[in-house]
């Protein structure tokens, strides 16, 4: 029972013997890439990079759902991208412009 | 006016998402060609490392999916080569950084 699923999954014309399988699963690495700079100082950070990877996650992500068949393998890997992509703006957005506030708040 | 027909109305033209989807993708090598002309400390190793790996992959995905798609194939060959050059910037930063740690050492 198991080795049929198995072959049917190994064997599907979307399958990991094919680059339909394995493009989308290697985006999953920027998202990857892009959690584990997490911990980096937002000076750090790449505006440029970080506003592309978020463009790009929104548009794929709409468009995942409208091509036929619809891809919720690309849909989620792109989802993950312009998450991680916003949340990266935002801790770089929050240092350069609302801790400066802070800063200049506690000199008056 | 034949060739601006045939592209309007190609499938991979503005009329459909293989157009739009690879349009978008530019976004990533302009924001790294913006980063060639930072200090390479801002460079990141692990995103670069990712898109070189990415860029490859889809290079041949764009080749191979029905309806081939060029515009997306000429997209991450730009990518590649940008972040390959990032990369390199990256790793040479990194080998500076050592050597000074150990003449620091010595």
């Amino acid at each position: 029972m198991a080795t049929s699923k198995l072959q049917a999954f190994l064997n599907h014309p979307a399958g990991p013997k094919t680059i339909h399988f394995w493009a989308p699963t290697f985006k999953w690495g920027i998202s990857i890439a892009n959690i584990a700079d997490f911990a980096k100082p937002p000076e750090k950070l790449s505006y440029p990079q970080q506003i592309a990877v978020t463009a790009t996650g929104l548009v794929w992500s709409r468009y995942s759902t409208v091509i036929t068949p619809k891809n919720w393998n690309l849909f989620s890997v792109n989802v993950a991208m312009a998450g991680t992509g916003i949340y990266q703006l935002s801790r770089k957005l929050r240092q350069d412009y609302f801790s400066e506030k802070e800063e200049a708040v506690a000199k008056e | 006016m034949n060739a601006l027909r045939s592209f309007w109305n190609s499938p991979i033209g503005p009329k459909t998402t293989h157009f739009w989807g690879p349009t978008f993708n530019w976004s990533l090598p302009i924001a790294a060609a913006i980063d060639t002309q930072k200090p390479p400390e801002a460079i990141s190793g692990n995103m670069t490392t990712v898109m070189c790996l990415y860029s490859g992959i889809f290079m041949r995905f764009a080749w191979v999916v029905k309806p081939r798609n060029i515009h997306l194939m000429v997209c991450h060959m730009t990518n590649e080569t940008v972040q390959l050059y990032q990369l390199s910037r990256w790793i040479r930063a990194q080998r500076g950084t050592e050597l000074k740690k150990e003449e620091a050492d010595e």
